[in-house]
C-alpha cells in the first residue's frame, strides 16, 4: 500500500532534534507518520497479559545474535550524548570568562571554539557508529525474522493454506514485519536516546543548581503525558483515514478494471459521482485529521514554550539574585532547548510502541502453527504398485470426500480417473503425494505404507500437473526446470515438444528466456497447462499425474500430447484425471468415481460392454454424430 | 499492488512550466493561499524574534544586574510564543487544507479524464500504472505544493531575515556565521539526493519481497510437489539480503550526513563565539549579543535542511508531475466532433432518429496504432432483430469487430453506418446508451446484487430488476441466497462464482433493454449446473433482439440468423447453420470439433444417471 512517503528518512528528524532550532519539518512530517497498520492498532486492548508476556519473550528471542551489536550501538550513543551535552558546558565556561573579564582569545575563546567543533565532531563520530550498528542489528534481526516466516510458510501443510487468507498472510509478512522493524530500528533507538539525554543532562544540571534543574525539567512530564494521551485518543481517526483511502482505492480500481462495462452502459457520470463521493470523503477525513493534529501541535508548542520561558525568565531572576552565573543560565537554557524536542516526540513514540506488540503477536500466530513434520530419508527408491485400501478422507471442515475407496494401480500402467467435480479425483492424487495426511484406510507404494516414506522422497518420484498450475514469475526455462535444475537445453526442448508448447515458446520474443508474469508475457490457460505438463515430464518421474490438465487445450493439441505420452507408455505409471472421453480412451484402465466411491472400473472396451455411465456417455457422442448428419440431410431436403 | 509502478522514476531537471501549471490547483483556494503566505511570514517573523529577545535579556541582565524589568520580558516572550503557536496552527491548517484539497482536485480531474479517454489509451497503460498516478503521485505532488511551497516561503523569509538582522547588528559576526551557509547547503543537497535515491531502492526491494511472499504462498502446492522449499528459500534469502543491504545503506548514509551537517553547523557557532568573543575582549561588546548570534547560527539549519530536502524531492518528483499532467491534459481520441457538440448543446440530441434499424460495415479496416492489419475490407449489413454469430479461432479479429461496432475503437479505413449515417457523425453517448454488452469476463462492482443489476438502468424499480434477473435465469440462485437481492457481491464480485457473475451481467444487460445486444460468450470451464443456467438464460436474452454474439456454444450458433466465420480479419464463410454445414468447410470442421469437446463431458452423464 502506498503511504505518504516524502521525506521518509529519519535522519533529518534527528538532526533537527540535536540542534533544536525549529521543528517545522517534524510538524510537517507528523501527518505522514503513524498510519502504518490499521489492523494492528485495533486489538491491543483486547490482548491477554499472558500473551503480551509471550510476545515480549518472542521479541527478546528474535534479538539473539544481534544483542552485542545493539549494546554497542547504545554505548556509542551514550558516549556521543556526553560529548553533545558538553557543548553547552563549554559555552558556559567561555561566557563566564567573558563576563568576568578574565577571558583572553588565546586561553579562553579559541580553545572553547575548537572544543565546540571538536565535541560536535566526536559526537558525530559516535552518531555514525550508533547509526551503523543500530541499523545493522535491527535490519539483521528483521531479515532473520523474514527468513523464518518464509521458511515456515513453505513448510506449513496444505490444510493450513486451504483455509488461510493469502492477503492476510502477506500483510503479516510485510506490514507487520515493517512495524517490528520500525520498532527495532527507530522506536527503540529513539527511546534510548531520550533516556540517555535525561540521564546525562540531569547530573550536569544538578551539579550546577538544584532549583534551576527543577525549573528546567518541570513541564517535561506534562509534555510527554499529553503526547501519549493525545496519540492514544486519535488512533481511531488515523484508522478511519486509512479506511477511507482504502475505499477510494477500491472504487478507482473497480472503475479501471471495469472500464468496458462503464462505457458499455454509458455510466461515466454515475462513476464520476461515485468517485467524487469517496474522494471527498477521504479529503474531508484527512483534513479533519490535520486539524486535530494542528490542535495537538499548537497546545504542545504552548507547553514547550512555557518551559523555555520558565528557564529564560526564571534563570534571569536567579542570575539577578546572584545564585547562578550568567554562563550557567545560558547553559540551562541551551540544554533544555537541546533535549525538549526529542522529549516531546517520545510521547508519540511511546503511544506507537503498542503497535509493535500487536504486530509481533500476529506474526507469532503464524509461526506457532505446526508445519509438516521433518522426516529422514530411507534411501529406498519409491517405486512399485500403488495400492489404496478402504481409504476415507475428510478435509478440515469435516466433509468426507472419499469413502472407503479401494483401488490398485500396477507399475507402468496408465489409468484414468473420471467423475464429476467433487467426486474425489483430485483429493485422491493429492493424498498420493502426501499433500494431506490420511488417517483412515491405507495407501501403499511398492508395499511400503505411504505415511512411512519421507514426503520429499514421495514427491520426488512423482511428476504432478496440478489442476490449477502455478507458474513462477521467472523465465520459461526456469519454470520448466523447477523440478530438475540440471536439465540440459536439449531435454527442456524435448519435454516442451512433448507438451506441444515448443512452437509457442519459440514464437516469444526471448524464446525460452521469456519472463512469465507481470513483467513478461501472460500465458493463456492452455499454454499454462502445457507448460505445467512440460515441467512434470522433464523430471522423467516414475509416476506421472495429470489432474484435469488438458481442459483448456483444443482437441488437436490434446491428441498430440496424448500421443506423446503414449509413446512413453510402460516407462512410468500414469494417472490421468479428465472430463473428456477423448482423453481417457488410451488408458489401460478407467475408474469412474462418484461421491468418493468407485462406481465403475475396467478398460474402455469392458466399460462399453456394460451398462453404466461410461456407455451412456459414449452413446451421446454417437447421438451427436447422428444429429449432424440429420441436420445435413434435412438441409439437403430443404 | 501499485508500488511497483511507483518507483520507476529518476531525478530530472526541474521543469518550471509543469510546476506553474500545477500551482494553478493551489490558486483555486485563493483565500487559503493568501493566508498561507501570511502565516509563513508571521511564523518566520516569530522565529526571528526569539534570539533577539534572548540576546537582549542576557545583555540587559549582564549590564544592569538587578534592575531589569523581567515582567516586560516575560510578557514579550509570552506574546511572541503565542504568535508562534498561532502561526504554527495556521501553518498546519492552511497547508493541510491545500494538501488535501489539491490532491483531491488533481485526482478528480484525472478521474474525469479517465472516463473520457479511449480504449486505445488504456491499451498502453496497465491498471496498476494508472492507479499509481491517482494515488502516490497525487499525494506526492500535493505534498510539494502544500508543505514544499510553504517551507520555501517560510525558509527563504527566515534566512533573509536572519541574515538581515545579523548584518544590521554586527556585520563581522554576521559574515562569520554566513560563510558556512553555502557549504552547508551543498552538502545537504548532495546527501539528500543520495538518501532519497537509497530509500527508493529500499521501497523497491520491499515491494519485491512482498511479491516473493505472495508467490511463495500462492504457489505453495507447486513448490511442495516439486520439492522446491530449499531453492525457494535460497531465492528468498537473496531478496531479503538485498533489502537488508539497501536499508542499512540508507541508514548509514544518514549516519554520515548528520554528523557532517552537525559539525559544519558547530563551525558556524564556533565562529560566532570566537568573532564575538574577540569583540568582547577588544571592543567591549556585550555577551548577550554573542549568545544571540550563536542562537541565530543554530536557527539557520532548519530552513537549509528543509529546503535542500524539498529541492531533492522536487527533482525526483519531476517524473510524477509529467505523468500526472500528461494524464490530466490527454485528449480522448474518440469523442464527439465540435460540430456535433454544438448541436448537442443546442438541441439536446444529434438530430437523427433514436431507433436503430440498419447497421452497415462498409469496407471497414482496422489496425491498432502501428500494429498489423487486423480487419480488412470488412462488409456486412444487418437489419434490426437479426442475430449475428461470429465464430472462428482466437486472434481472428472477432473481438475487434465488436469493439468497432461499440465504437470503443473507430475504423482506420472505411466506415460504419447506422441507418445510412457514419456513426462518427452521431453522438457517442447516444450509441453507447443503446448498447447492452455482456463480456467474457463478467465485471461486477462492489455492492449488492440489486445494485449491480441496476447498473443497467439506475431508475429501475425492484420489480423490473427481478424481471430482468428472471429473464437472464439468475433469479433462482439469487433467491436461494440468504440476503437475496441484497447480497453483497464483495470486491469485484468475488463472493460469487464465475457463472453467477455471468448471470448477473446478463441481467444487467437485459434491464437496460438495449436496442443492440453484444455478447462475448464465456468459454471458461464452469461446472455443469451453471453452464446449464447460462445456456437457458442466454436463449431467453437473445430471442427477438438485434445481437452480435461471439459464440462458442453450439446452441447459440445454431439459432443465429447469420453466422460469420472470421479468420484473419476477413469473413471466410457466411450463412446459416445449415448452409455452412453443407459447405463442409471451416465451419463444418469447427463445429464438429467443438461438438466433441462440448458434449463429451462425463459430468453431464453422471449427473443425469444419478438424477435418473
Amino acid at each position: 500500500m502506498v503511504r505518504h512517503s516524502h521525506l521518509s528518512n529519519r535522519g533529518c528528524e534527528v538532526a533537527l532534534h540535536s540542534y533544536p532550532a525549529i521543528n517545522h519539518l517534524e510538524r510537517g512530517k507528523d501527518r505522514c507518520l503513524g498510519r502504518e497498520i490499521p489492523a494492528a492498532t485495533a486489538c491491543l486492548a483486547t490482548m491477554e497479559p499472558a500473551l503480551k508476556a509471550s510476545v515480549r519473550r518472542t521479541l527478546w528471542d528474535l534479538t539473539a545474535g544481534q544483542r552485542m551489536r545493539y549494546l554497542a550501538a547504545i554505548l556509542a550513543m551514550a558516549a556521543g550524548t556526553v560529548f553533545l551535552l558538553l557543548v553547552p558546558y563549554v559555552i558556559k565556561r567561555a561566557l563566564d570568562g567573558l563576563t568576568s573579564g578574565e577571558a583572553t582569545m588565546r586561553e579562553t575563546i579559541i580553545p572553547a571554539a575548537l572544543a565546540i567543533v571538536g565535541f560536535n565532531a566526536i559526537h558525530g563520530g559516535f552518531t555514525y557508529l550508533r547509526g551503523r550498528w543500530a541499523a545493522e542489528a535491527s535490519e539483521g534481526i528483521v531479515r532473520d525474522l523474514r527468513h523464518r516466516l518464509f521458511a515456515h510458510l513453505e513448510a506449513l501443510p496444505c490444510s493450513y493454506h486451504d483455509q488461510a487468507d493469502t492477503g492476510d498472510l502477506v500483510q503479516r509478512c510485510s506490514s507487520d514485519v515493517e512495524t517490528v522493524r520500525v520498532f527495532l530500528a527507530s522506536q527503540v533507538v529513539e527511546i534510548a536516546r531520550v533516556s540517555l539525554f535525561l540521564i546525562v543532562a540531569i547530573p550536569i544540571m544538578l551539579l550546577q543548581d538544584l532549583w534551576m534543574t527543577v525549573l528546567s525539567l518541570g513541564l517535561i512530564p506534562v509534555i510527554v503525558f499529553f503526547a501519549v494521551r493525545f496519540f492514544h485518543k486519535v488512533r481511531g481517526l488515523f484508522q478511519k483515514v486509512d479506511e477511507a483511502e482504502g475505499r477510494l482505492t477500491t472504487v478507482l480500481q473497480e472503475n479501471l478494471t471495469g472500464i468496458r462495462v462503464v462505457r458499455a452502459f454509458a455510466r461515466q457520470e454515475y462513476e464520476i459521482q461515485k468517485f467524487l463521493e469517496k474522494n471527498g470523503e477521504f479529503r474531508d477525513l484527512e483534513y479533519k485529521l490535520f486539524m486535530t493534529l494542528t490542535n495537538y501541535w499548537t497546545l504542545s508548542d504552548i507547553l514547550v514554550f512555557s518551559q523555555l520561558g520558565l528557564v529564560l525568565i526564571g534563570g534571569a531572576t536567579f542570575v539577578m539574585q546572584g545564585n547562578i552565573t550568567l554562563g550557567t543560565w545560558v547553559l540551562f537554557w541551551w540544554l533544555v532547548r537541546t533535549i525538549i524536542w526529542p522529549v516531546r516526540r517520545i510521547g508519540r513514540v511511546l503511544a506507537d510502541t503498542g503497535k509493535a506488540t500487536v504486530a509481533i503477536g500476529r506474526i507469532q500466530e503464524v509461526l506457532t502453527v505446526e508445519t509438516e513434520s521433518e522426516e529422514s530419508s530411507s534411501e529406498i527408491p519409491v517405486q512399485g504398485n500403488i495400492e489404496v485400501r478402504n481409504l476415507s478422507f475428510a478435509y478440515a471442515d469435516g466433509r468426507y470426500v472419499l469413502h472407503e475407496l479401494t483401488l490398485s494401480i500396477q507399475e507402468g500402467e496408465t489409468v484414468a480417473l473420471l467423475g464429476p467435480p467433487g467426486s474425489g479425483k483430485s483429493t485422491l492424487v493429492n493424498l498420493l503425494v502426501r499433500l494431506y495426511d490420511y488417517h483412515e484406510g491405507s495407501i501403499s507404494i511398492g508395499d511400503r505404507e505411504l505415511k512411512t516414506i519421507r514426503r520429499d522422497d514421495v514427491r520426488d518420484a512423482f511428476g504432478m500437473v496440478l489442476q490449477d498450475p502455478f507458474l513462477y514469475s521467472k523465465s520459461i526455462r526456469e519454470n520448466v526446470t523447477v523440478g530438475s535444475a540440471n536439465a540440459a537445453d536439449q531435454e527442456v526442448q524435448e519435454s516442451a515438444q512433448a507438451a506441444d508448447i515448443h512452437e509457442n515458446i519459440r514464437d516469444f520474443h526471448d524464446g525460452y528466456d521469456t519472463m512469465i508474469g507481470e513483467r513478461g508475457v501472460t500465458l493463456s490457460g492452455g499454454q499454462r497447462q502445457r507448460l505445467a505438463i512440460a515441467r512434470a515430464v522433464i523430471k522423467q518421474p516414475r509416476f506421472l499425474v495429470l489432474d484435469d490438465s488438458l481442459s483448456a487445450v483444443d482437441t488437436k493439441t490434446e491428441a498430440q500430447i496424448l500421443r506423446a505420452l503414449d509413446a512413453r507408455r510402460g516407462q512410468q505409471t500414469t494417472i490421468l484425471i479428465a472430463h473428456r472421453l477423448s482423453s481417457t480412451r488410451l488408458a489401460d484402465r478407467i475408474f469412474v468415481l462418484d461421491q468418493g466411491r468407485i462406481v465403475q472400473q475396467g478398460s474402455h472396451d469392458e466399460l462399453l460392454g456394460t451398462d453404466g455411465p461410461y456407455r451412456r456417455l459414449w452413446t451421446i457422442q454417437g447421438t451427436l454424430e447422428d444429429e449432424i448428419s440429420r441436420d445435413l440431410s434435412g438441409g439437403r431436403g430443404a | 499492488m501499485n508500488s511497483e509502478w511507483m518507483d520507476d522514476d529518476h531525478e530530472q531537471k526541474v521543469d518550471l512550466r509543469l510546476w506553474s501549471k500545477l500551482l494553478q490547483y493551489t490558486l483555486h483556494y485563493r483565500r487559503t493561499a493568501v493566508s498561507f503566505t501570511l502565516v509563513a511570514f508571521s511564523l518566520a517573523a516569530s522565529d526571528l524574534c526569539f534570539p533577539l529577545i534572548t540576546g537582549k535579556l542576557i545583555s540587559d541582565v549582564e549590564e544592569h544586574g538587578a534592575d531589569v524589568d523581567l515582567w516586560s520580558y516575560g510578557i514579550l516572550f509570552g506574546i511572541v510564543s503565542l504568535a508562534l503557536c498561532a502561526s504554527v496552527w495556521g501553518f498546519i491548517s492552511c497547508a493541510g487544507k491545500i494538501r488535501t484539497h489539491v490532491s483531491h482536485d488533481i485526482r478528480r480531474d484525472a478521474f474525469e479524464k479517465l472516463q473520457q479517454l479511449s480504449f486505445s489509451f488504456y491499451d498502453t497503460k496497465p491498471v496498476g500504472w494508472l492507479m499509481a498516478r491517482l494515488t502516490s503521485d497525487c499525494n506526492r505532488l500535493s505534498n510539494i505544493l502544500a508543505w514544499g511551497v510553504m517551507d520555501f516561503i517560510w525558509g527563504t523569509t527566515l534566512m533573509i531575515g536572519i541574515a538581515g538582522v545579523m548584518l544590521v547588528y554586527n556585520w563581522k559576526m554576521a559574515l562569520a556565521v554566513l560563510s558556512v551557509v553555502p557549504l552547508l547547503f551543498l552538502v545537504s543537497v548532495f546527501f539528500r539526493k543520495r538518501i532519497l535515491r537509497a530509500s527508493r531502492r529500499v521501497r523497491k526491494s520491499n515491494s519485491k519481497i512482498t511479491a516473493v511472499y505472495n508467490e511463495g504462498i500462492m504457489g505453495v502446492r507447486t513448490s511442495k510437489v516439486f520439492v522446491r522449499a530449499d531453492e525457494n528459500l535460497r531465492d528468498f534469502d537473496r531478496v531479503a539480503e538485498e533489502l537488508r543491504h539497501h536499508s542499512v545503506h540508507t541508514a548509514v548514509l544518514s549516519a554520515i550526513y548528520l554528523p557532517i551537517v552537525l559539525t559544519i553547523g558547530s563551525i558556524a557557532i564556533a565562529l560566532a563565539l570566537s568573532t564575538g568573543g574577540h569583540q568582547v575582549v577588544v571592543a567591549g561588546l556585550v555577551v548577550g549579543e554573542v549568545v544571540m548570534f550563536m542562537y541565530y547560527a543554530q536557527l539557520f539549519f532548519a530552513p537549509i535542511q528543509d529546503m535542500s530536502a524539498w529541492f531533492a524531492e522536487l527533482q525526483m518528483a519531476q517524473a510524477s508531475a509529467e505523468r500526472v499532467l500528461s494524464l490530466v491534459e490527454a485528449v480522448p481520441e474518440i469523442r464527439d466532433n465540435d460540430n456535433l457538440q454544438r448541436r448537442l448543446s443546442e438541441h439536446g440530441s444529434d438530430g437523427f432518429p433514436d431507433e436503430i434499424n440498419t447497421i452497415e460495415f462498409r469496407d471497414v479496416g482496422f489496425r491498432y496504432r502501428e500494429g498489423p492489419q487486423i480487419i480488412e475490407r470488412f462488409n456486412l449489413s444487418i437489419q434490426s432483430g437479426q442475430q449475428v454469430a461470429l465464430v472462428g479461432r482466437t486472434g481472428g479479429g472477432k473481438s475487434t469487430l465488436i469493439n468497432l461496432l461499440c465504437r470503443f475503437y473507430e475504423p482506420t479505413e472505411g466506415e460504419i453506418l447506422i441507418d445510412g449515417v457514419d456513426y462518427r457523425q452521431r453522438s457517442l453517448h447516444w450509441l453507447q446508451s443503446k448498447l447492452g454488452i455482456v463480456l467474457q469476463q463478467p465485471h461486477l462492482f462492489s455492492g449488492t446484487i440489486a445494485e449491480n443489476i441496476r447498473y443497467g438502468d439506475p431508475d429501475a424499480d425492484q420489480n423490473s430488476v427481478e424481471n430482468a434477473a428472471q429473464m437472464a435465469g439468475a433469479h433462482d440462485f439469487i433467491e436461494k441466497l440468504e440476503n437475496g437481492y441484497q447480497t453483497d457481491v464483495g470486491e469485484g464480485g468475488n463472493q460469487l462464482s464465475l457463472g453467477e457473475k455471468q448471470l448477473i451481467s446478463f441481467a444487467r444487460a437485459v434491464l437496460k433493454r438495449p436496442q443492440l445486444l453484444v455478447m462475448d460468450e464465456a468459454t471458461s470451464s464452469v461446472d455443469t449446473e451453471t453452464e446449464r443456467q447460462i445456456q437457458n438464460g442466454l436463449q431467453r436474452v437473445l430471442s427477438g433482439r438485434t445481437c452480435f454474439v461471439i459464440a462458442h456454444r453450439l446452441s447459440t450458433i445454431r439459432s443465429a440468423d447469420i453466422i460469420l466465420v472470421i479468420e484473419n480479419g476477413k469473413i471466410v464463410e457466411k450463412g446459416t447453420h445449415l448452409e455452412l454445414l453443407q459447405q463442409r468447410g471451416s465451419y463444418y470442421s469447427l463445429y464438429t470439433e467443438q461438438s466433441m469437446r462440448e458434449i463429451v463431458r462425463i459430468d453431464n452423464v453422471i449427473d443425469d444417471s444419478t438424477s435418473a
